[in-house]
């Protein structure tokens, strides 16, 4: 190591420690302990997304609705299809995708050169999980979906890092943000809901394509009727219905799961700058990168395992 | 459920934009880099064969060259023995048609030799006769038919053992 390169590696410390320590005096933990006012605002937290385009504020006031919901312009249950913070983030991650992925392939070589190389290395990476866990004949069938339900949701999770996101917003007259103008499309449920909604869709559609009148079987056993064991009869009745029911408490887990996790990585991340708002943040963000990375190949490799057991042949079914 | 956000037509936008971005991605992303990895392990492994192909040709290539190169060389050395035969029989037979042709011209020469002989023989025969014929003419001083005489002498040396041919 030079001496110079040491020289500017010790003045980068001094100044990371020099911001730590500003952030701890002027955070929240530093102003209560001085009582004097803290260096950003108390982080509100909605669970429903808000909307970017508010235009019945004014109506807001006259309505049963308090004020204050009004302001955060928050979805309710009586609202049409409306552009929310959550949503404008997906479609700028899926705008994102699509654009890395046709950047990567309009002039494809056969010798791989930069972004094509990185994106064939992450297709392939993905891909060959897909057929390490599905098999060859069954990987090309469920590479698209499973890659991008993972893509999807890494890049979800990410891009809600970026510090334009707590950043951007409309502003009250304290100039306090009241509404943000992006928010990461995990933390909506609707976001994960849908994936989970298109995961169960995908997995029974598989089922019955691949498998047919033995998919259903797996529900409704018939098996012990046929063969005259009616004392079987009830208990298999039993597990079918909870066959079935294991199906559907998937959607559920599969989106509170995902919503969950990112909701409390957005809190716990406005949360900490608040307290501190420098440098604290770091070990943080390291954190909710490998939250989004792990979130991402959950969602994936569940619903690829979930898809691979319902095509693969029930064992009784096998024997008749 | 509204409390922490669920809206049916947000939910509903959501699985539209996944589907959508489902079908742009495989269109622009997934069928064209996996037909490309396809395509580049096609590629390696018709690599891989040819140069195994080609690798077991040139094996086999050597291995006939070898072959011909032994046989090539059996061949030379069976000429050469054929040649170095040759050479031996024609040396024997240029010996053999020397030695019988000296003997030929020795056959010749003795013959030539011996006719020669026989030859001058007769010519001393000859000779002495007209010499003896001279003689006795001197002797008895007249002229005697030469026919008679020469029978005379023809007899007298018949007679006379010392001048025989042999």
């Amino acid at each position: 190591m030079t001496p110079r390169l040491k020289r500017i590696m010790a003045l980068s410390a001094v100044v990371v420690v020099a911001l730590l320590v500003a952030g701890l005096a002027t955070g929240a933990i530093g102003a209560s302990l001085t009582g004097s006012e803290s260096f950003l605002p108390e982080p509100e937290i909605h669970m429903p997304p808000q909307k970017v385009f508010v235009t019945d504020i004014v109506e807001g006031h006259e309505g049963d609705a308090p004020e204050e919901e009004h302001a955060a312009g928050t979805v309710g249950a009586g609202d049409g299809f409306v552009l929310t913070n959550t949503m404008l983030s997906s479609w700028i991650v899926s705008v994102l995708l699509i654009g890395l992925f046709f950047a990567a392939t309009r002039r494809m070589a056969l010798v791989p050169r930069g972004l094509q190389n990185l994106m064939e290395m992450a297709v392939e990476a993905l891909h060959g999980f897909v057929e390490g866990v599905a098999g060859h004949s069954n990987a090309r069938r469920f590479f698209p979906i499973i890659a991008t339900i993972f893509l999807f949701v890494m890049f979800n999770a990410w891009i809600g890092l970026l510090p334009i996101y707590p950043s951007l917003g409309f502003r009250d007259e304290h100039g306090i943000i009241v509404r943000h103008l992006l928010r990461p499309a995990g933390t909506d449920l609707n976001m994960p809901l849908a994936l989970a909604l298109t995961s169960f869709v995908f997995v029974e559609f598989w089922g019955f394509r691949l498998l047919g009148r033995h998919y259903v079987g797996k529900f409704i056993r018939l098996e012990n009727l046929r063969r005259g064991n009616f004392l079987q009869v009830p208990i298999d009745l039993f597990v079918g219905a909870l066959e079935l029911l294991s199906e559907f408490v998937r959607i559920i887990s599969f989106t509170f799961r995902l919503f969950g996790n990112m909701t409390a990585g957005e809190i716990l991340i406005l949360v900490v700058t608040f307290l501190v708002p420098f440098v604290a943040l770091l070990p943080f963000y390291g954190l909710e990168l490998l939250v989004g990375f792990v979130q991402a190949l959950i969602f994936a490799g569940l619903t690829l395992v979930f898809v691979v057991v319902a095509v693969t042949p029930h064992g009784e079914e096998e024997h008749s | 459920m509204a409390d922490l956000g669920f809206h049916i037509p947000s939910l509903i936008a959501y699985v539209v934009n996944f589907v959508i971005l489902l079908a742009v991605l495989y269109m622009v992303g997934y069928k064209p880099i996996l037909r490309m990895l396809d395509q580049r392990s096609e590629r390696i492994r018709e690599s891989v064969e040819t140069a195994e192909r080609v690798r077991q040709e040139a094996a086999r290539q050597q291995e006939s060259m070898e072959k011909r190169l032994d046989e090539a060389r059996q061949e030379g050395q069976s000429l050469l023995a054929q040649a170095r035969e040759m050479a031996e029989r024609y040396r024997e037979e240029e010996r053999e048609k020397a030695r019988q042709e000296a003997e030929a011209f020795i056959a010749r020469a003795r013959d030539e030799i011996r006719r020669e002989r026989d030859e001058a023989i007769d010519g001393v025969r000859r000779h002495f006769a007209e010499l003896a014929i001279l003689a006795a003419e001197r002797v008895i001083e007249r002229s005697l038919d030469a026919g008679a005489h020469r029978d005379i002498i023809e007899r007298v040396l018949a007679e006379s053992p010392s001048i025989d041919r042999s």
